[in-house]
């Protein structure tokens, strides 16, 4: 199935009001989309409307955020339901600094329901560097059972290289590169699967750039199982 | 000037102890290690907030001899372990980034 790992609900600061957990389930699954997560930057707040609005269209979801680690790299945590993901987004949030969203500079932090209705608003900025390291982060999350998976690592900003110089070993379930690089990486990382994803911010970015899983079982281990198919070593 | 002898003038927290014979005459100041890695061979001091095992690892590939660690940011143990056995020294202080690079320069220039 295409699966795509990295999405942005209207809950990220910098992402497109239009994009209600809802719409994105919707247009995903439009597009062929068997597999979708939402990794708004440090909170799962929108997972359990996404998790009802994926399973109404077919899709399967998972529930992530994408961490800012202290470090300032962005890595995804993804969990199979949306408690899991709210539990770790309670560690997140008590490790994240209160500063609080600038809407000049910013867009609005709203957490809606399926139904695209706004329950709240959240007024810190989302996006900050937690206090948790690098390998914190790694390791709370696959505490918890979720999948652990440094993002767009290739990119110039927020990525494990632009930060650290280059991927310090670590217990990776994937990586996640920036499509024109995957097969470099791949190679470069043959132990390591490489996955592309959207991270689509707004409309026209949805199921953009997913990636090819083979799978029936979606529980995480039958995921990483997965995953682990898509290395050249394996 | 020697490492110990800046470290002492700065009131340095030392982490791990340089050689007498590493001398500093050039440091750059970063918290993008990629931009270290680019930029920083002709530097014998790393200024920087960032404490990851990665520094060390970037520290060493452009020849730094020592890393001064700002704020007060907590260094953890398998970044020390590294530090040891690249031989590099690692300080810390509680001044910033700014503040820390100015007193160094002050040195240099003196």
């Amino acid at each position: 199935m295409l699966a795509d790992f990295h999405n942005h609900s209207c809950l990220s600061p910098c992402a497109s009001l239009e994009m209600s957990p809802r719409f994105i389930a919707e247009e995903a699954a439009i597009a062929g989309i068997g597999m979708l997560a939402l990794t708004d930057h440090n909170s799962a707040r929108n997972t359990p409307a996404f998790a009802t609005a994926c399973q109404k269209v077919g899709v399967i979801p998972l529930c992530g955020l994408e961490i800012t680690t202290a470090e300032e790299c962005h890595v995804l945590a993804l969990f199979d339901a949306p408690e899991p993901a709210l539990e770790m987004g309670k560690w997140v949030w008590n490790a994240l600094p209160d500063i609080t969203l600038n809407l000049d500079r910013f867009g609005d932090q709203p957490v809606v329901d399926e139904q695209e209705n706004i329950i709240t608003m959240i007024d810190r900025l989302l996006t900050s560097a937690i206090q948790h390291s690098l390998s914190e982060v790694q390791d709370e999350t696959h505490r918890r059972g979720g999948l652990f998976i440094p993002a767009h690592i290739n990119r110039p900003s927020f990525s494990v290289e632009s930060q650290l110089g280059f991927l310090p070993p670590g217990k990776y379930d994937a990586i996640e590169v920036l499509a024109p690089e995957a097969n470099k990486y791949q190679q470069r990382y043959p132990d390591i699967p490489v996955i592309t994803s959207s991270d689509a911010h707004a409309p026209d970015q949805i199921a953009k750039a997913p990636f090819y899983l083979e799978t029936t079982d979606t529980t995480i281990s039958a995921i990483r199982k997965a995953l682990r198919k898509l290395c050249p070593t394996k | 000037m020697n490492i110990k002898d800046m470290a002492r003038t700065c009131q340095w927290e030392t982490l791990l102890e340089g050689a007498d014979a590493n001398a500093i005459t050039s440091a750059y100041t970063s918290d993008l290690l990629s931009d270290v890695m680019a930029n920083a061979h002709d530097a014998d001091l790393l200024i920087t907030i960032q404490a990851h095992n990665n520094t060390v690892a970037v520290a060493s590939l452009a020849g730094i001899k020592a890393i001064v660690v700002c704020n007060d940011r907590t260094v953890p143990d398998d970044t020390l372990a590294s530090a040891q056995k690249e031989q590099i020294a690692v300080y810390r202080t509680q001044t910033n980034q700014f503040e820390t690079s100015c007193a160094v320069g002050k040195l240099l220039q003196s």
